[in-house]
């Protein structure tokens, strides 16, 4: 024995930097063998190459990536066990007590240089010349087995010649360079669960390729890059190193996509971003990414981009570029005229659910401190402020229960009003991972959502509910729960309140909830229900995971209660594999929510007429605050109608094209005085403004995001500001303008005021994330490393409170002259307004927003695929082209709203949730005809966006 | 436009009314509405609602104008105290 190796003691970041070659194991139990005469302690199930690897023998490898299981098919990790006969492939050998392995000898060396000699035979040899040149692992491995000659020759039959497959507009597929390792067609299956790729033929004519031996573009390929990432030479290859070289540095960031938060690695060549790799070490994704995160981040360098404040007396008028002081002495001096003429409650702002954490503090501590009023709100009004009324009444925290990856202990998953392979893809991979395992789906939605149709799906229910019917569907699922006996009673005596749950207990035991009964209201029939309530309670570890097809409609907030009702009945929270876990849409919104973002809380959910909290931040802020709430979104914009609203401060929130009822929006930008739009590009909503002030990427500041899991991740500034300063630098100076001073000199003095004020956040500091990664909340005293799975023991409330959730039919109902639902929702290739990625080349799979429809529904109109469609509603009409689905249920009508020129939300009505407010956009009473022309509102948004376009290019031709 | 925004309040209240008002006695309903109003809704919002109490333009629920009236005390007590 000459040494001893832990790999306990072994560094985190070192562990994600290297290729172990396999994955994590999942034993427990210690095991001792000798490498090289090393001792090397490592987990039960671990692989002889992966142990070798952790004590920093590196066994030459080919097929093997710690991102996959093990394949054992390039034999180039071959080694010799003491007692065992041949030369096994490390790989996919695990180790065992006393064993002894050797994995250098001239054997070992001899065979490895023959495997790689008749690699090298079919393989190209214009290293210098190849874009993986620096970057390419065979290349690494001739080198480390010694090649020096390929007695073959490169005469004989071979694979150079193959053509090139440049359809998808992000990466290369060149086959001429590919050694059939199947790394690709592992990360397809293993990794992203699409199984878009195969190996087609057998022996020499092995290939890989995509779908029906297609092009990628035209396969089932969702290009989440897992396939460029596991290739092990250039054969799959990113199109922005085929054209710039191999990156010279990277950055871990946070991608500002969804709110998965997935950790990217940016790499980078001088202020260049090359491409974003995702961050093995980041733990929302381990290494996996998506379209959006991994491709489409060209919009950073859009010449679109604004760069220079812009200033206007009315809307009218063409903007004039101006300095940065000019600008903020502007918007300050008009702010501070309409508060002298109209009073204090004149004027308010919107934070960013995009911006960081420490950006969104700060713009709400400018209105609660400089403009001295609550008026603040966010984005998350209009999707998950149901999911922060409903959690806190019921478990007491407005936040998810899990973490993503709680996701792989779940025996029953139940989704509901969620879309994850679209709108969460890299979780809705690892969901689908839990599901090839085993674990039983529950889909409740109108559609049959992607996920219904997972390859090797084991037990898959589908609810296809009416729209706007959620609620009966809940209770009847309780009421299932309690009359067949169900119940985790232990869970409930032990964590709940007694009295809350009795009187829920009469409520939902009541014949009127049962599924037989409810099957008039949700079309769902009661059998399914019953089966669906069975396997949740029954299978084990019971998990729910639900989206803006909950929260957004007029009920959401009951309906939130009710799915925690759920939970809480059949004990399905407080551990790893069940809990409550709402989907949060952008990638801050649970940052925005926690930051203060809304207008009756202060940062941590404290509310302003708690007297304790509203003096602490008193005192640290040194000026007096309103006790009282403040306005929300739609209550400003009634306010700014009727005049009582003047001028508005919104930060990085297109509110214009993703708000509902458009019509009414715009009516209420334009009775403003002073609007003022901090955003990276001339959004909608900048189209009404008068101060315009260009914002920074989130490559271009340093903070932190919170991800739907509570976790805060850092996001790194790794290029300057195009127009000179980060998004909080901005609130600053116009603070400073309006005479409350703010002294910051880095986000990181933001977030130890955060943590001074916020209790959850009281153990969150810069220095902590950098040791951890990631801080999942609440991380204070008690829970000094965060806090992955909440209520394990109690609930901040103490007990668990269930709360009666009476249905209550939408006001918004189909009729004569408008016979059917129309729902909205996303699709992967385009993120919420889609102001970024409609200035990537992710418009190549969605250029426009379609009305989706059932062929029975169209064949009634005399509908055809791609005809043009008019839309009305109440509110309003517009004009879309068709695509006839069979995912849609007979009577419902499905579009997204990426597209502001589709005016999805002119159609959609001010119809919102009780509770919040948040708007009813999945139901929508509409009727649908055949038309040849776009509509009104369509054509009077073209002349608009065309003359405000206008002003913009004049002012910048002027001054250059 | 102000009557419409009257109107608006109105039925937001009568939506609250429904919601909160299942499975609770009237007086605890009462309550838990004006509750809600008092943490949720900004003063504006509080002090339209209570005046348009007396406007013959909008339709009250009985429990939301209960909800509203008790509200209406409990605003003119704080103005008292304070």
């Amino acid at each position: 024995m000459i040494g001893h190796f832990d790999p306990k003691q072994y560094a985190r970041s070192a562990a994600h930097d290297k290729d172990l070659g396999t994955p994590f194991p999942t034993g427990t139990a210690l095991v001792n063998l000798e490498i090289d005469g090393i001792t090397i302690t490592v987990p039960e199930g671990t692989s002889v190459l992966r142990a070798a690897a952790l004590a920093d023998i590196n066994i030459p490898k080919l097929c093997a990536t710690d991102s996959l299981e093990p394949f054992g098919s390039c034999r180039l990790c071959a080694v010799q066990v003491e007692g065992r006969r041949g030369l096994p492939a490390s790989c996919t050998t695990p180790v065992v007590e006393g064993m002894q392995v050797t994995t250098q000898n001239e054997r070992l060396a001899k065979l490895r240089r023959n495997v790689m000699e008749l690699y090298i035979s079919d393989h190209p040899l214009d290293c210098l010349t190849c874009p993986a040149n620096g970057d390419c692992e065979l290349q690494d491995m001739a080198g480390s087995v010694g090649l020096r000659e390929v007695r073959y020759g490169f005469d004989g039959e071979n694979h150079l010649q193959a053509t090139k497959d440049t359809s998808n507009p992000y990466f290369s597929f060149d086959p001429s360079k590919c050694i059939v390792c199947s790394r690709c067609v592992r990360a397809c299956e293993e990794v992203q669960g699409t199984f878009a790729l195969t190996i087609d033929g057998r022996g020499f004519d092995s290939k890989v390729a995509a779908g029906q031996d297609e092009a990628f573009m035209d396969s089932d390929c969702v290009s989440c890059g897992a396939c460029v990432q596991a290739c092990p030479t250039a054969t799959l290859m990113e199109n922005s190193v085929i054209d710039h070289g191999v990156p010279d540095r990277s950055v871990v960031t946070t991608c500002a996509y969804c709110g998965v938060g997935c950790s990217f690695e940016a790499q980078m060549k001088g202020d260049k971003l090359v491409r974003m790799v995702p961050y093995k070490g980041g733990d929302a994704n381990h290494g996996h990414s998506c379209v959006k995160g991994r491709f489409a981040f060209g919009y950073s360098s859009h010449p679109d981009r604004l760069t220079t404040p812009m200033i206007r007396d009315s809307i009218d008028q063409p903007w004039r570029e101006a300095s940065w002081e000019e600008a903020i002495g502007f918007a300050a001096n008009r702010l501070k005229a309409i508060q002298a003429e109209h009073g204090r409650e004149s004027i308010g702002g919107i934070t960013s659910s995009r911006c960081t954490n420490e950006e969104t503090y700060l713009v709400q501590k400018l209105i609660r401190a400089a403009f001295g009023n609550n008026n603040t709100d966010t984005c998350a009004r209009v999707c998950h402020s149901p999911t922060g009324y409903g959690l806190k009444t019921t478990l007491g925290e407005s936040a998810g229960t899990q973490t993503f990856d709680s996701v792989m202990k779940a025996d029953a998953i139940i989704v509901i009003g969620a879309n994850p392979t679209d709108a969460h893809p890299v979780f809705g991979s690892l969901m689908r991972k839990r599901l090839r395992q085993g674990a039983k789906l529950i889909v409740a939605d109108p559609r049959s959502i992607d996920l219904l149709k997972t390859p090797h799906l084991s037990d898959a229910q589908h609810l296809p509910l009416r729209p706007g019917t959620n609620v009966a569907l809940i209770n009847a699922l309780g009421h299932v729960v309690v009359t067949e006996g169900l119940e985790d009673k232990a869970f409930v005596a032990s964590r709940c309140d007694t009295e809350a749950y009795q009187s829920w207990r009469t409520f939902i035991a009541d014949p009127r909830h049962s599924p037989e009964a409810s099957e008039a209201i949700t079309s769902v029939p009661a059998e399914a229900v019953r089966q669906a309530a069975r396997t949740y309670a029954t299978a084990g570890n019971g998990a729910i995971y639900y989206g803006l097809g909950v929260t957004e409609h007029s009920q959401g907030s009951t309906m939130v209660m009710g799915i925690a009702n759920l939970a809480l009945a059949t004990g399905n929270i407080g551990r790893e594999g069940v809990g409550v876990n709402p989907l949060r849409g952008q990638n801050n919104v649970q940052g925005s929510c926690d930051m203060g973002s809304f207008p009756h809380e202060l940062p941590g959910y404290q509310h302003v007429a708690d007297p304790i909290a509203r003096g602490r931040f008193e005192s640290v802020w040194g000026v007096k605050l309103d006790d009282e709430p403040g306005l929300r979104i739609p209550n400003m914009f009634d306010a700014a109608i009727e005049g009582t609203f003047k001028a508005l401060y919104v930060q990085g929130e297109d509110i214009a094209q993703s708000d509902p009822n458009t019509q009414h929006v715009e009516a209420a930008l334009r009775s403003l005085d002073c609007l003022i739009v901090q955003d990276i590009f001339l959004n909608e909503t900048a189209k009404f403004a008068h101060v315009l002030l260009p914002g920074s990427s989130f490559l271009e500041k340093n903070g932190t995001f919170t991800n739907a899991e509570r976790r805060i991740n850092r996001v790194r500034k790794v290029m300057p500001p195009l127009a000179g300063k980060q998004d909080w630098e901005i609130t600053q100076d116009l603070a400073n303008a309006l005479g409350y001073p703010m002294r910051y000199a880095h986000p990181s003095e933001i977030m130890d005021e955060i943590a001074q004020l916020t209790p959850s956040f009281a153990g969150v500091s810069y220095e902590k994330l950098e040791v951890y990664g990631s801080l999942q909340w609440p991380c204070n005293a008690e829970y000094p490393e965060g806090m992955p799975t909440m209520h394990e023991i109690n609930f901040p409330i103490g007990l668990g409170r269930f709360a009666i959730t009476e249905y209550v039919p939408t006001e918004e109902r189909a009729t004569r002259r408008f016979p059917l639902l129309l729902t909205t929702g996303r699709i992967l290739s385009q993120y919420n307004v889609g102001a970024q990625t409609r200035r990537t080349d992710n418009q190549h799979w969605h250029d426009e927003d379609i009305l989706e429809l059932h062929p029975s529904d169209a064949e009634l109109r005399g509908v055809r695929d791609g005809d043009w469609l008019g839309i009305t509603s109440r509110s309003g009409h517009t004009v879309l082209r068709a695509r006839l689905s069979e995912r849609m249920q007979p009577g419902v009508v499905y579009t997204t709203f990426h597209h502001p020129g589709s005016g999805a939300n002119v159609i959609t009505t001010d119809n919102s949730d009780w509770a919040t407010n948040c708007p009813e956009y999945k139901v929508t009473a509409v009727q649908v005809e055949k038309v040849s022309q776009p509509s009104a509102w369509q054509q009077r948004f073209s002349s608009f966006d065309k003359a405000q376009r206008g002003h913009l290019a004049k002012a910048q031709q002027e001054a250059s | 436009m102000s009557n419409n925004n009257d109107a608006n309040l109105v039925r937001m209240t009568n939506q609250i009314a429904t919601n909160l008002g299942s499975g609770r006695d009237e007086e605890a309903a009462a309550a838990a509405i004006c509750r809600h109003l008092e943490t949720f809704w900004a003063r504006s919002m509080k002090q339209r609602l209570v005046a348009s109490l007396a406007l013959e333009s909008v339709e009250f629920s009985p429990l939301a104008r209960r909800a509203a009236t008790l509200l209406a005390t409990r605003l003119s007590e704080q103005q008292v105290s304070r």
